[in-house]
């Protein structure tokens, strides 16, 4: 099967400035991408660029058997800051997105209205857009983006400004919408991306420096450790003297390196249990995706 | 007083309403509205004392979108 | 014309809301009155106010109706002119400013749909704003003047009506290629400084927009020679022609330095 976008080499320079540099990537249909990186990295160009609004220097985009329509019909798109007419209400913009994207004449008023209660905006859509807070817009930029029922949404930031019960509602909607939808959409907060995603992309200074499943860039930079909190420093070193395995210690803390001493949980609790050690704790680690994210993303 | 009973009223009277329409509407627009580019207070004198040009000048550049 | 009755609609939406369906309209029936009514009662109020020598009331002009439709068409092409520049200088340029466009631009409009829709609603209010200035003006110069030929009126306006489409069409071009800025001072130059500079060396030639507004008046004097009048208007509407497609393409040039 085809991927639904392919994405070869694309390229964006202002001046002697790469704002993106030679990124490739692919999306499967109704998967969630996340784009990840620091302010600057990119990801904002990337999203443009997709959305048709920016035309690239370089590189190519393709869609699934090619296009033959305008791509901007098949594609929704929520900036960070989505910014609407003040003087036109929830509904009227929504329908006026309906009708410019597409969406049959006759039937813009209903879509416009479900759409509007899917996002949960249905009891303030007669209102003015200009009385509505940062989070009701963010809520009608997703309405306006999945109006037209896309095949790809590109959401920039879609909950970072959001306060945590309104990131929380939003990232439901957006979990929702990936059954229906391919998602590509950018973050600084990790614990999103973890939440909703088949696929991570990491750019750093206009250039992808990573990518894969979560489960295969966490592989990668797992650096599995077993870790054991003594009770006491006495304990501590009463293990160390015993242990073949090489360790390191810090504190009351002992952690043995997976990889390089092929240690596994049950010998090292039977050791633990044989020697009878006092221990506060016993735990499998592997790097959560903000030590990943530090390590590729930011140096 | 014989001055002001010459003047013909019934043609200067439209001027005059016309005049006060826009500046009823300027000023509850700015009333209603409050998003000024400066003080609103400000933009409430002009309109108030500078008659057909104070609303012009509020239409024009002190009305703020978004 | 993907979406042009949809851009249609915003606009006039957004021109009733912000007020300017009212309050331009108003602008240029109030001039309209006080054109007339100014100059009829002028000698008056200057007797009244008493400081003119006796003789002075001999020297004062009696006006013609005629005149009178003249003198508001230099007032409309001042103040007039600059009020239309200013109140549309931002029609492209502000959307792209604050942002609002980007929700447009990503959509499959076609550019065309979303010029034109500005174009005719701009039009709209600027040639209804100025035609119901010239009624007003007409019902009382008819009062305090004389009649004038309804024929030549509707011509006179006609003729001007031409200029002003030409005004609004390069206004809003300049929108769409520079910030706000920028195209109300280019427009500035171009409509009001560079129609005084033909005033002055443009005797050599006889074909210009710039020229419209002096021809219009030639509908007054009935055996005026019209021919540079038509060369002029037909120059114009090609440069107007021109200028929409100068526009279309520089909204969709610069659809990407829309806020993000």
């Amino acid at each position: 099967m085809t991927p639904l976008l392919q994405v070869d080499n694309l390229t964006k320079k202002y001046g002697s400035i790469h704002a993106l540099d030679t990124v490739s990537f692919e999306l499967e249909e109704h998967t969630a991408t996340a784009l990840i990186g620091p302010n600057g990295a990119g990801k904002t160009t990337a999203l443009s660029m997709l959305s048709g609004l920016v035309s690239p220097t370089g590189g190519s985009i393709q869609f699934q058997g090619g296009v033959k329509q305008d791509i901007r019909s098949i594609i929704g798109f929520l900036p960070q800051y989505p910014k609407f007419f003040p003087w036109l209400s929830a509904l009227e913009f929504t329908e006026m997105a309906a009708r410019l994207s597409g969406v049959e004449t006759r039937q813009t008023t209903i879509e416009a209205k479900k759409t509007l209660e899917f996002v949960g905006l249905g009891e303030v859509m007669n209102k003015k857009t200009g009385t509505f807070s940062g989070g009701m817009k963010q809520r009608l930029g997703l309405a306006q983006a999945i109006i037209h029922k896309p095949k790809l949404l590109l959401l920039d930031e879609p909950v970072s400004a959001l306060d945590p019960v309104g990131r929380r509602q939003v990232m439901e909607l957006l979990k929702e919408l990936q059954r229906k939808t391919t998602i590509l959409y950018s973050t600084h907060i990790l614990n999103d991306a973890e939440e909703m995603t088949d696929q991570l992309l990491f750019l750093r200074q206009g250039k992808l420096v990573e990518h894969g499943s979560l489960d295969e860039v966490r592989a990668r930079y797992a650096e599995p450790r077993i870790v054991i909190e003594f009770e006491g420093i006495q304990e501590l070193q009463r293990f160390t003297e015993v242990t073949k395995w090489q360790v390191t210690s810090k504190g009351l803390i002992v952690s043995i390196d997976v990889r390089l001493e092929k240690a596994e949980m049950s010998s090292v609790l039977s050791v633990l249990t044989a020697g009878k050690f006092l221990v506060r704790r016993v735990e499998w680690q592997t790097a959560s995706l903000e030590d990943i994210f530090m390590k590729v993303a930011v140096i | 007083m014989a001055e002001l009973a010459n003047i013909p009223w019934n043609l200067i009277m439209p001027l005059i309403v016309l005049q006060f329409i826009l500046m009823i509407v300027a000023l509850v627009d700015v009333i209603r509205h409050r998003r000024t580019n400066g003080p609103f207070i400000m933009w409430i004198f002009i309109i108030v004392l500078g008659n057909l040009i104070g609303s012009i000048l509020y239409f024009i550049f002190g009305r703020r979108q978004v | 014309m993907n979406g042009f009755s949809v851009l249609l609609q915003k606009e006039w939406r957004e021109h009733t809301r912000n007020f300017k369906m009212l309050w331009m309209p108003l602008v240029f029936i109030i001039f309209g009155i006080l054109e007339p009514v100014t100059n009829h009662f002028l000698p008056e109020i200057m007797k009244s106010i008493g400081n003119m020598p006796e003789e002075a009331e001999f020297l004062w002009p009696e006006f013609t109706g005629e005149e009178i439709f003249m003198s508001l068409l230099g007032q409309y092409q001042s103040i007039g002119i600059l009020v239309i520049i200013l109140a549309f200088m931002g029609t492209i340029s502000g959307e792209r400013k604050n942002g609002t466009a980007t929700l447009l631009y990503v959509r499959p409009m076609s550019f065309l749909s979303y010029f034109l829709g500005k174009w005719i609603v701009v039009n709209g209010i600027v040639l209804g704003s100025v035609w119901l200035g010239f009624m007003a003006a007409w019902y009382y110069i008819e009062i305090l003047f004389n009649r004038v030929d309804a024929g030549a009126i509707f011509a006179f306006v006609a003729t001007y009506s031409v200029w002003l489409v030409f005004v609004v069409t390069v206004v809003l071009a300049l929108s769409a290629w520079l910030p706000t800025g920028g195209a109300a001072g280019l427009a500035i130059l171009i409509t009001l400084v560079y129609q005084f500079i033909d005033s002055l060396i443009g005797t050599y030639w006889t074909v210009s927009p710039w020229k419209l507004s002096m021809y219009a008046s030639y509908w007054f004097e009935p055996d005026s020679e019209l021919s540079n009048l038509w060369m002029s208007l037909g120059l114009t509407v090609i440069l107007i022609v021109i200028l929409i497609v100068f526009g279309v393409f520089l909204s969709k040039w610069n659809a990407s330095k829309t806020t993000v």
